[in-house]
């Protein structure tokens, strides 16, 4: 790779120190975080940089440490927790929706912490390392989620989660990590919470993903342009607040709509933008609004069984096919 | 012993944490109260002689036996009742409440019911507090129950390696809702510091300045930079874990056996054989007391119920 290319993990990692030499109430908490540069390497240097004041390695307790943040934000800090894995928050759900995303409700009190989750399948880590947890989260109340598909969102969205007032779950992909890259320098300019974007224009069908899934979308769509299908591809970037107005004004213009995510089927984040559609823009549909994703299954280790499990790029194109041409 | 002001000021904070408590129990069962009523009664040495030997900087964390904390700090007891009524005037307005009524400005966290879900939260403080260099401390409080949950393991343990400023305190009442202490530990609770390597200590939780002195180490190590310690205070749950429960399980003869350890009474002794009260100052206290509780009721009970407006847009900061 050339020096100036930036990858999706550079793009982590430089936001995070840009706001950690931003404001000195910034600070990191995790697992190996510090002398080891966490598990996937995005806080590599952090610690011979900013001191084990601000990168603070803790003891094996994502409850503990998800607290202590929101005893930290509620006193003046603004904690970035790191989460090894996505799939480990799940020992931290009692501090996350009993004790931080209700706080504010409940009292009118500002919890600023982001939550840093490498989240998603198809690196073959099996089912208590590839989880999508999107949806857990976005039924509680109180939390905001984005989960950034591009280099330069990975940066910007990163940077407002900081910055943001409430608690953000920022989702970044594992699998991006080092599979896309961009022209460096970045700019690292703050991407807004709840903008969705067009990643590419079409007419004749909506499809709407985020994070890896944009990809796997966006191949999809241009397969089929060379079928003649025009196929929008929508960016959501933040799943809560969801950007309906994005959502809608295509909607209204294509008549037609896909959700993909590699999260399982049921009851993904795909079935509530599919119901908000149905309801929102029922007159304007020419066909019921479609759902991809993965099996209603564990995510298997092995890659014959992975690779079933989650939504193929060809059964993406299939899909939208007859969705775009019935 | 603190000296005179403290001492009295301790006794007629007691004294009202118990006051009010007694009303409370009296609007629950006129009906009043939204739901049932948690009280601490044999509790009030504790939520009293540990918030005493802090500042009103430091972050407290409490739960529902601790009136008395909220109160020296100064929470006003009709605030209290509203939260029970669930009043506009709460401190939550509405939002939460009956036992939820912590307050930010007041340094007091705003609990969940999972307890000690406080833990971690107050360990987060004390770490803000080194974070910046202030001599600030945070203390917790939960029940023999509660060290059962991961949370306090992590907490303590978490404070512990990183040398944090924090006090936990533990309210042995020998009860867990209906489970008794043999089913929640085989060891004692200040025995458990051991073995995150930082100081532990056992306390007649009915004697006020037995808990306040022994707060007053444990405050004293944290505010000089010695990390956290833990405190035990023993006593005994003197009702059901809420109104609604009649404590059927408790043996009879324990009631009896801790009925005599009143730490009122206790506090009110220690007061009078230090000469800095006679029996009629006590009794004036108590009266006083008694009539803080009867105006608060007056006041919760006629101020406004919440009006919903616009509630989804109150979810985020």
């Amino acid at each position: 790779m050339p020096d100036n290319e930036v990858t999706y993990l550079d793009a982590v990692s430089q936001a995070l120190m840009a706001e950690m030499q931003a404001d000195e109430a910034v600070f990191l908490i995790g697992e190996d975080v510090g002398q080891f540069g966490g598990a996937f390497k995005v806080t590599k240097g952090f610690l011979e940089k900013f001191g084990e004041r601000r990168v603070v390695d803790t003891p094996i307790a994502e409850s503990g440490f998800t607290g202590l943040a929101a005893g930290a934000a509620l006193n003046g800090l603004r904690p970035v927790v790191e989460y090894q894995f996505a799939d480990f928050i799940s020992t931290a759900w009692d501090q996350i929706t009993n004790v931080i995303a209700r706080h504010h409700y409940r009292t009118g009190n500002a919890m600023p912490i982001t939550f840093r989750c490498p989240f998603g399948a198809r690196l073959r880590a099996g089912p208590t390392h590839s989880q999508s947890i999107e949806s857990y989260f976005a039924h509680t109340p109180g939390l905001k989620i984005v989960a950034p598909a591009t280099v330069e969102d990975a940066a910007g969205l990163l940077r407002s989660a900081i910055r943001d007032n409430n608690p953000v779950l920022y989702l970044e992909s594992k699998y991006l990590y080092r599979r896309i890259k961009t022209p460096g320098p970045l700019t690292l300019d703050p991407v807004p919470i709840g903008k969705a974007r067009i990643a590419r224009p079409g007419d004749r069908l909506t499809l709407i993903s985020y994070a890896a899934s944009v990809h796997q979308a966006l191949e999809a769509a241009e397969v089929l342009a060379g079928d003649g299908i025009s196929i929008e591809v929508i960016d959501l970037r933040t799943l809560v607040p969801l950007d309906f107005d994005t959502i809608r004004a295509s909607v209204e213009k294509t008549g037609r709509a896909v959700v993909l995510h590699e999260a399982p089927r049921r009851l993904g984040y795909g079935a509530e933008i599919t119901a908000e559609i149905s309801e929102r823009c029922f007159w304007h549909l020419d066909q019921p609004v479609t759902r991809i994703g993965a099996l209603n299954t564990p995510i298997p280790t092995s890659p014959p069984l992975e690779d079933a499990m989650l939504p193929s790029t060809a059964q993406v194109i299939d899909t939208v096919r007859r969705v775009a041409t019935s | 012993m603190p000296d005179r002001d403290l001492s009295i000021r301790i006794f007629e904070v007691m004294a009202l944490h118990r006051a009010v408590e007694d009303r409370m129990v009296s609007m629950y069962r006129q009906g009043e109260m939204l739901g049932s009523v948690y009280t601490g009664h044999w509790h009030e040495a504790i939520a009293v002689g540990t918030a005493a030997a802090l500042r009103p900087d430091d972050f407290l964390c409490p739960i529902h036996r601790d009136l008395g904390a909220h109160l020296w700090r100064g929470m006003p007891p009709w605030q209290v009742m509203a939260s029970f009524l669930g009043k506009a005037t709460s401190p939550t307005g509405g939002r939460d409440g009956t036992l939820h009524y912590g307050r930010l400005d007041l340094n007091i966290y705003n609990l969940p019911s999972h307890i000690p879900d406080n833990y971690p939260v107050a360990i987060g403080g004390a770490f803000a507090f080194k974070y910046r260099g202030e001599d600030r401390v945070a203390l917790a409080y939960c029940g023999d129950g509660s060290t059962s949950r991961g949370d306090f393991h992590e907490a303590v343990n978490i404070a512990a390696v990183l040398d944090l400023p924090c006090v936990f305190v533990v309210e042995n009442n020998q009860f867990a809702y209906s489970t008794p202490l043999r089913l929640q530990s085989r060891t004692d609770f200040a025995t458990k510091a051991v073995a995150y390597g930082i100081p532990g200590e056992k306390v007649d939780g009915t004697d006020v300045t037995a808990v306040y002195e022994a707060a007053a180490r444990a405050v004293g190590r944290a505010r000089a930079g010695q990390g956290p310690s833990l405190i035990e205070c023993v006593t005994m749950r003197m009702h059901g874990h809420a109104e609604h429960d009649p404590a059927d399980y408790v043996p009879r003869e324990l009631f009896d056996q801790w009925k005599v350890k009143d730490p009122l009474d206790v506090a009110a002794g220690q007061l009078i054989a230090a000469g800095y009260a006679t029996d009629q100052e006590i009794t004036g206290m108590r009266e006083d007391a008694r009539r803080q509780a009867i105006e608060a009721r007056k006041k919760a009970l006629s101020d406004p119920m919440p009006v919903p407006d616009r509630e989804e847009e109150r979810v985020y900061a």
